[in-house]
């Protein structure tokens, strides 16, 4: 205790000690101290599963059993639950908006309390005074207004004010800028700053560096579910933290990948798919690029930059609203999956829940989509079995008996299913949306040598991933993607994860 | 998730225990059928006779070829409200092209037979067109869309019979519908036609392979480059055609054509299907488990005509044996996922 009250920001709102958390048995904090100060913005940044979302969830009562202690306010806590922490002043915005579409902004602001007179609800005290509080934040916007029909980021400013009228002090918000463009990022700072004001706290979690710099008085950058270092913000810049999130100088260095590597894709391969300003909604636009023979494309970006819609987009799930796609130089409207199919465009989706089928044997799963080819009227299951086999043997799934069921096979083994699919059609392109998602080191090489070899063979195959290390371990060129738009391409060029990040 | 250490002594007992609870959906209606099929033999003496078999194969006719498309549907995970008011515009459409007694008050135009019967046929698949592109392409659910369709068949029969009854059907028609072979009636030769070509297209063709992958994971299926839509299109014109069939015979087997005729099959078939197991959440079931729905549905309402019961009372038992199979069908797709999970 001491040695807090010595430290500046000794009035802290919020002061977290010691944390430790492990999921069966993964650490995933480790001793862990952490504070926030009175009418601070407190910056916080890591990479995916470096511990910044399971420390924030212990502090709003999500996770309860831990190690340490927290002190809100100066007195110990610790929550059962989530209405615990909001009742002790602590709210948070998750980066999925929590907000009711179909109610009005009064409505949604005062969503579970809502004033009454005689039983009925008090509609303009609720009016007022939901116009009131957000004349407050500075947004003006009238209260009667369908929550649906606003813009992403002033739902978001909604969200955030019911909040801040919940009574909280302590608010912490979940990539809050991911969805926004410049000018309501611009909006959602105005705010923030008006809530440091009036002395609360603010607890802000991004991946978009240039925004924690822009609006924080300190940074805290975790990694491996270690803090690692906090500074005020005027004495850091971006290179210093993405030094620190990716551990480069550091001894425990572990998985990641601090090494330059060396980009180099073939010239000479053809162009098998290609778009043109291709734009979807609000998810991306002016996208222009093509897949190449013989080359892995990465794409890397941001959660929620654009790319699972793009992987849509491309496999004829999704119709894009502009643009134009090529496959081989000619022009093409994908009418639905099946036409991409056919088109020799296939897709492995980020979620293999979505591409499986769990109550039906392991060849089925794998035969689905070149069932045209085995089999034009009648089904051949002797066919459909020898293809399965000779990819489970390629690809090494456990248990070799395609006659299993799919749901007794293990994730990873799954995983290996929803590819050999593909594989058993060989699609001219295949998109992998995030392949190494969640899988182990041995498994995450398998694919890196399944991919070369694909690619080695000719095809053309396309690398969506939020995460670097995927992309720079799979990807002869990289395009990155920020807010639905291309900002960069590498090729032909030494890069590290540090340049990947830079850019994004 | 794996099992830790010490399953080696659990595992078969469990194994067939998971095996037991997947194959719930199928058991139950089998069980039911000779539990119904041991109580009407102990409680009637005429039940058990050869006579009474061939009545029920007979009355079990008109609904079982409705069921046929029905599953095709139902294995989709989609509903059908529509077929038994398709299968009352195809014996009117029929009747309609057939030259009718000078008593029958219907201004009509006779054609020959086969063109009435094609007529008769293009007609429904028209309507289940219809269907199919209200549900793949506007996007109307299945339920709602049908339930519309519903009341569209029901009001082309009105419009064209108003009111009235007619009788007459082609030859072909008749003798199908009413007509015997060696004692055997047409009908029911019909019936086991379309179960069992209904069974091979299910269990030996490319389309039945998407009918039960659409109806087990759509999306997966969709992720996997099937034309989910096609298949959904294709098993709503189906189910058109098969009511078609069965509504032509039907009018044959009971003489005439009237506005609402077929409603009370809306019921049976859709109730022969589910009894059946045939989950109600697509993708498990198949015809194997229609026959078994239809058996216990003929043999209950068959067999409740030989037991002293009230007539009224009957409906209500219906409806509770019909609430029954459905809480069997839910609950056996739960010990069904459970099983897999227990698995996993």
């Amino acid at each position: 205790m001491i040695v807090f009250e010595e430290r500046p920001g000794a009035d802290a709102r919020l002061r977290m000690e010691g944390i430790s958390k492990s999921f069966g048995g993964v650490a995933a904090l480790r001793d862990v101290d952490f504070e926030l100060g009175r009418g601070q913005i407190h910056g916080l940044v890591g990479e995916n599963g470096a511990g910044k979302s399971t420390l924030m969830k212990i502090i709003a009562g999500v996770h309860n059993t831990y190690q340490g202690r927290m002190l809100v306010e100066g007195k110990e806590v610790r929550f059962g639950s989530a209405r615990d922490a909001l009742d002790a002043g602590i709210g948070m915005v998750h980066q999925e908006l929590s907000v009711v579409p179909y109610l009005t902004v009064a409505e949604n602001v005062y969503l579970g309390k809502q004033p009454t007179r005689m039983g009925m609800i008090d509609w303009k005290t609720m009016e007022e005074g939901a116009s009131a509080q957000l004349r407050n934040l500075g947004i003006d916007v009238n209260p009667r207004t369908i929550m649906g029909d606003l813009p992403i980021g002033l739902q978001q400013l909604i969200e955030l004010a019911r909040v801040l009228f919940s009574g909280a002090r302590i608010i912490i918000l979940d990539e809050p800028t991911s969805a926004l463009s410049p000018p309501e990022v611009h909006k959602l700072f105005e705010v923030l700053k008006g809530v440091r004001e009036s002395g609360r706290s603010i607890v802000f979690i991004s991946h978009f560096l240039d925004d924690i710099l822009s609006i924080s008085d300190v940074v805290t950058i975790f990694r491996n579910g270690r803090r690692v270092a906090t500074d005020r913000t005027e004495n850091i810049d971006k290179t210093w933290v993405i030094e620190r999130m990716i551990g480069r100088g550091h001894e425990d260095i572990e998985e990641s990948y601090t090494g330059a590597i060396a980009l180099s894709s073939e010239p000479t391969g053809t162009a098998v798919l290609s778009a043109r300003d291709l734009s979807f909604g609000r998810a991306f636009s002016g996208l222009s690029f093509e897949a190449r023979a013989g080359e892995v494309l990465g794409i890397y970006g941001f959660m929620g930059c654009g790319q699972i819609e793009l992987s849509r987009v491309l496999f004829g799930k999704l119709a894009p609203n502009g643009g134009a796609l090529s496959v081989n130089g000619n022009e093409m409207k994908l009418k639905n999956t099946a036409a991409a199919r056919r088109a020799g465009i296939a897709l492995v989706p980020e979620s293999r829940r979505s591409m499986l089928f769990y109550q039906e044997p392991v060849f089925k799963n794998i035969s689905i989509s070149s069932l045209g080819r085995i089999a034009k009227l009648w089904l051949k299951p002797r066919a459909e079995k020898r293809i399965a086999e000779r990819q489970t043997k390629d690809l090494n799934i456990r248990p070799p008996n395609v006659a299993n069921l799919l749901g007794n096979l293990s994730g990873g083994n799954q995983q290996k299913v929803a590819l050999a699919k593909w594989l058993a059609y060989r699609p001219r392109v295949l998109i992998l949306s995030e392949p190494t998602r969640g899988m182990d080191v041995g498994a995450k090489d398998d694919v890196v040598k399944i991919v070369r070899k694909l690619r080695d063979e000719g095809m053309a195959i396309i690398v969506i991933s939020a995460e670097p290390e995927t992309v720079l371990s799979l990807a002869d060129r990289i395009l990155v993607m920020k807010k639905g738009r291309i900002v960069h391409e590498f090729a032909n060029e030494t890069i590290s994860k540090d340049g990947l990040l830079e850019v994004a | 998730m794996t099992i830790p250490a010490q399953p080696t002594l659990v595992k078969p007992a469990m194994r067939r225990r998971a095996f037991l609870r997947s194959q719930m959906r199928n058991i139950a209606p089998f069980v039911t059928l000779i539990a119904l099929v041991a109580f009407f033999w102990a409680a009637s003496p005429s039940f058990a006779t050869m006579d009474n078999v061939a009545n029920i194969l007979t009355q079990i006719s008109v609904a079982g070829i409705m069921a046929v498309g029905l599953t095709f549907v139902i294995l989709c995970a989609e509903i059908d409200l529509s077929f038994a008011a398709i299968a009352n515009a195809a014996g009117i459409v029929v009747a309609y092209f057939t030259a009718q007694a000078s008593y029958v008050n219907v201004h009509n135009i006779p054609l020959p037979g086969g063109v009435a019967i094609v007529l008769a046929i293009l007609a429904c698949a028209a309507l289940g067109l219809v269907n199919a592109f209200g549900l793949t392409v506007i996007g109307l659910p299945s339920f709602i869309m049908t339930l519309a369709m519903m009341q569209i068949a029901a009001g082309i029969c009105a419009l064209l019979v108003r009111g009235q009854i007619v009788y007459a059907v082609p030859d072909l028609v008749k003798e199908l519908g009413a007509g015997s072979i060696g004692g055997i009636p047409w009908i029911v030769i019909v019936l086991a036609a379309f179960l069992l070509a209904g069974h091979i297209v299910l269990t030996y063709t490319r389309f039945g392979r998407y009918v039960y992958m659409v109806g087990g994971n759509r999306e997966a299926a969709e992720y996997s480059g099937v034309n989910v839509n096609r298949v959904l299109a294709a098993v709503l014109v189906i189910s058109a055609v098969c009511a078609g069939v069965a509504g032509m015979l039907g009018v044959a087997h009971f003489g005439s054509a009237q506005q609402n005729e077929f409603d009370g099959y809306l019921l049976d078939a859709i109730a022969a299907v589910v009894v059946g197991g045939t989950s109600l959440f697509g993708g498990r079931g198949g015809i194997g488990n229609t026959i078994i729905g239809l058996c216990v549905l003929g043999v209950l309402n068959n067999g409740l005509d030989h037991v002293q019961i009230d007539s009224f009372l009957k409906i209500l038992i219906r409806g509770l044996i019909l609430l029954a199979a459905l809480i069997i069908n839910v609950y056996a797709q739960n010990l069904r996922s459970g099983a897999v999970q227990e698995a996993e």
